[in-house]
């Protein structure tokens, strides 16, 4: 067991790469969706896909090599140019990258292994626009057990079934298509960075070797004088005449690993001049005897180049040779002044290596417990030295304002090491996008912005499901159908919007859609109908539009494998208010609706309104709040002897005094002496919270009871003040609820 | 919790002794973290009388509970003379009010004597076992029993 522990913690890492590395890709192929098909785009997707399929092959797993092979060989193709990068070939890509997030995932075990018929056919898709144009299927020598054949190159995009597809011992029949000779020139010129991340030029010329007969030319003009000589640089240039069967695809893949370390041309000689290959021949020196004397050769080599320094084409020299010499002109310093040596000057780094680290959350989190604490540490000292009487020039005062200030800093800076830009949640929606498109039959564009908007690491991680629910909802209830669209006189193609932003300290996520927004009268009906609403009940556009809130409310016709399960979005409005935001919606008849989603930065404080209640302090969260007032006697009535309730803009409320809610008081207070805060609780109704007196708004550190006790009816959770002492949260909807139904217990909704 | 202790050289545990009212108890020197002077507690809304509340432990939310209340014996207000036991029960850490920290003792198992039946079954069922020194009598508490309890009346 501990034998392959490491292995399988190198495995834990391949996967957190492939997280990002799924990312990156999803980015690249939305970006040439959007029309971005510059080669920077194309081999980033490239390299994505390259880097999972050469971790996956490391690691055994076959299913997902092959499929990246395949996926990667188109990428190539685009990427070479020899094929265009129209939306077809996008889209494709697009399915082929959700497909290839699915054999991820199940290679890490998350997930069933992926559907073979629809990963076949998306083989068979990719491969039919690798190989569409040539009409000849190029064998592939590591897909040698996927054979795809019968590619019908007049499918669309949609119409693909899964082809014939043999597994079994298909390999000869077809393979035999009689592979042409090829005469290629490989001029390779490395830097001296290639050196520098271990690479030889010997290796690399051996590789080529295996590939067919090679001939190789050591170009030494580049070569400066000794005493202008760097020796960590790269000068010497190789040219390899190939002659081989093999694609072109295959010479690549040897200069895979260096290929943005060194000039690489690879042309097919003979395109250019069939002149070339006969040049080739007399030059070339194609030998490869193995007890090849290395030593002697070396010496030779190293008399050569300090000889003559500066020459023209030297004699072809052998690979094995070459792997010798390659690490650039190090054994020519053997014989350099020292001068020499020190003009060497080491070479500037160039692009500076990726500045991320990867650090466990563990540590994060208690960082920032830990910085939590300094705050309110720090909170206590000044109160103490306020306390004192010291004067506010005093030493202790002016160095105390300046820890605040650095504590400050540090708590900013910590939290923002737990920021994440919205964007890992941003990407996967997408495929949902593409998926619901697909199973409602309707076009969808998604267009998102403000990915890179950050936001507290809990915060993100909640985002997804409700998010996930708004989109279906935009897509399934927004957008009408095609049809309906340009019955309309839109476009086709329904767009999506999402985009997120800051504002005011809190973060927006905006998701809009150009549909034919809500249907008021049908909200109304349906409302109606459920009995949600009054029969006459005469309510303005705004609030038929936030009917869609409430419980059990779902405006669907029938009820669809995508949405309107009776539990949208209510739901969705309840977890955005469990993290303390708000939504509201903007519908306008014809054009579309927009969502706003508006939620904090962070799940780990808390904008409050502190108070006091029989000389306990107590945090009303803000969110909850719509407004204070002082109670005037008159405006304080009781139902029925006992329960109080107040006039608050033309409506009566309950009036709760939390003192004896909270069991501090067994006497009600005086209610005119007190102030009254008017919250709202999750369901909208309203209630009046009276309090002895209302010290001020504060943020807040959010701590947990639950960690060494567990839930309070009435208490979200705690935090700990200036003085050092622990205030409770108060629970709004708890309080509220308990007031309305008294008998029944309220679910707890905690914030922590 | 404290068995493998009692696998020491010695075969003696260290207990904590410490006072509330006349009465003395020990617990395993293991589970307490550390012995702090009694801060008022905020107190919890609809928790057992015995719930002082909770305190800041630098940082943390730290329940107190009266131990005087939950054995059942009369005590007064806390005062700044009064002590919290910080232990690690179950995984939590709680604060134990008691009147004052008295002792550090060595104890061997076989001189612990079980609870007589004159106990009432309310003590009984913190008590693990009696055992005397010097003339005293002290009682070793079972720490576990005090927290569970605790989910059970107010979930």
């Amino acid at each position: 067991m501990s034998e392959t522990d490491p292995f399988e913690a190198i495995k834990v890492v391949f996967f957190q790469e492939c997280d990002e590395l799924l990312g990156d890709l999803e980015a690249g192929l939305l970006a040439m969706e959007s029309g971005r098909t510059d080669s920077e785009t194309v081999n980033a997707v490239f390299r994505a896909v390259h880097s999972v399929k050469g971790g996956a092959g490391a690691f055994g797993l076959d299913a997902l090599v092959r499929f990246a092979h395949v996926f990667e060989t188109l990428m190539d193709e685009i990427r070479a140019g020899r094929k265009p990068c129209d939306d077809l070939t996008v889209k494709t890509l697009l399915r082929a990258s959700d497909v290839l997030a699915d054999h991820i995932a199940a290679a890490r075990g998350q997930a069933d292994p992926v559907d073979e018929a629809r990963s076949a056919a998306l083989v068979a898709e990719l491969e039919a626009l690798t190989h569409g144009d040539e009409g000849a299927v190029l064998s592939e020598p590591v897909a040698d057990d996927i054979a795809a054949i019968e590619i019908d190159l007049g499918a669309d995009e949609f119409g693909f079934k899964p082809v014939a597809f043999n597994f079994a011992a298909l390999d000869a029949p077809v393979e035999t298509a009689e592979p042409e000779l090829q005469a290629w020139r490989i001029t390779l010129r490395p830097h001296g960075r290639m050196y520098a991340n271990a690479n030889e030029t010997g290796l690399l010329l051996r590789e080529l070797a295996r590939l067919g007969e090679t001939a190789v030319a050591l170009d030494l003009s580049a070569l400066p004088d000794l005493n202008a000589l760097a020796a960590e640089e790269g000068c010497l240039t190789w040219t390899v005449e190939l002659t081989t069967a093999a694609p072109e695809a295959d010479i690549r893949d040897v200069f895979d690993f260096v290929e943005t370390d060194c000039d690489l041309e690879i042309v097919r000689a003979s395109d250019e001049a069939s002149a070339s290959e006969d040049a080739a021949a007399p030059e070339s020196e194609p030998e490869s005897e193995p007890e090849f004397d290395i030593a002697a050769l070396l010496a030779r080599a190293q008399a050569e180049v300090v000889a003559e320094a500066p020459v023209a084409p030297v004699e072809a020299v052998l690979p094995q040779l070459t792997a010798e010499i390659a690490p650039a002109p190090a054994p020519v310093e053997v014989s350099t002044p020292p001068a020499v040596q020190a003009a060497a000057a080491p070479v500037p780094a160039k692009a500076p290596a990726a500045v991320t680290i990867r650090v466990d959350l563990d540590r994060v989190d208690r960082l920032i417990n830990v910085v939590g604490e300094l705050v309110i540490q720090q909170a206590m000292l000044a109160q103490r030295v306020t306390e004192s009487g010291l004067a506010r020039s005093s030493g202790v005062s002016v160095g105390l304002e300046d820890l605040e200030l650095l504590t400050r800093e540090i708590q900013d800076s910590v939290m923002a090491i737990r920021a994440q830009p919205v964007k890992s949640v941003f990407q996967r929606m997408p495929r949902l996008v593409r998926e619901v498109a697909e199973m409602t039959g309707k076009k969808v564009r998604l267009v998102t912005s403000g990915e890179d908007t950050e936001v507290d690491k809990t915060v993100v991680e909640r985002l997804a499901e409700p998010m996930t629910h708004m989109l279906r909802n935009a897509i399934d209830h927004g957008l009408e159908t095609p049809e309906e669209r340009l019955a309309a006189g839109k476009a086709a193609e329904g767009v999506v919007r999402l985009a997120a932003l800051h504002r005011s300290g809190r973060i927006v996520i905006e998701i809009s859609d150009d549909g034919a927004g809500i249907n008021r009268e049908r909200v109304r009906g349906i409302a109606i109908s459920r009995g949600l609403i009054a029969e006459d009940a005469v309510l303005t556009d705004d609030e038929i539009d936030n009917l869609i809130f409430l419980p059990g409310f779902s405006t669907a016709e029938t009820v669809t494998d995508v949405s309107g399960r009776g539990v949208g979005m209510d739901v969705v409005r309840r977890s955005i208010q469990s993290l303390g935001g708000r939504i509201s919606i903007a519908s306008n008849p014809g054009k579309g609706s927009t969502f706003t989603l508006s939620l904090p930065l962070t799940l780990a404080v808390l904008d409050g309104m502190v108070v006091t209640a029989a000389e306990q302090t107590l945090v009303a969260p803000l969110t909850a709040i719509v407004e204070s007032l002082t109670p005037r006697a008159e405006d304080i009535h009781h139902v029925g002897g006992h329960d109080a309730v107040i006039r608050f803009r033309d409506a009566f409320v309950p009036l709760i005094d939390v003192a004896m809610a909270m069991g501090f008081r067994t006497t009600p207070t005086v209610s005119a002496t007190g102030v009254a805060v008017v919250v709202e609780n999750e369901a909208g109704q309203r209630a009046a919270l009276l309090f002895d007196a209302i010290q001020g708004q504060r943020q807040v550190v959010i701590k947990s009871l639950e960690t060494n006790y567990q839930q309070v009816e009435g208490v979200a959770a705690a935090t700990i003040l200036g003085d050092g002492r622990v205030a409770l949260i108060l629970d709004v909807d708890a309080l509220t609820a308990n007031a309305r139904r008294q008998a029944s217990r309220p679910e707890l909704k905690l914030a922590s | 919790m404290t068995d493998h202790f009692s696998t020491t050289a010695s075969d003696a545990r260290e207990l904590i002794a410490f006072r509330i009212g006349e009465q003395e108890f020990c617990v395993d020197i293991m589970a307490v973290r550390e012995i702090r002077g009694w801060t008022p507690a905020t107190p919890l809304p609809r928790t057992p009388g015995y719930m002082k509340g909770v305190i800041n432990l630098r940082g943390a939310v730290l329940p107190i509970i009266d131990l005087g209340v939950r054995f059942g014996l009369t005590t007064s207000e806390p005062t700044a003379r009064h002590v919290i036991m910080v232990a690690h029960i179950g995984g939590r850490m709680v604060g134990l009010l008691v009147d004052a920290v008295s002792d550090i003792i060595q104890l061997k198992d076989e001189e612990i004597q079980p609870t007589p039946d004159v106990a009432s079954d309310h003590v009984k069922s913190f008590v693990k076992g009696i055992f005397a020194l010097d003339g005293r009598m002290l009682s070793l508490i079972e720490l576990d029993r005090i927290v569970p309890e605790i989910e059970a009346e107010a979930a």
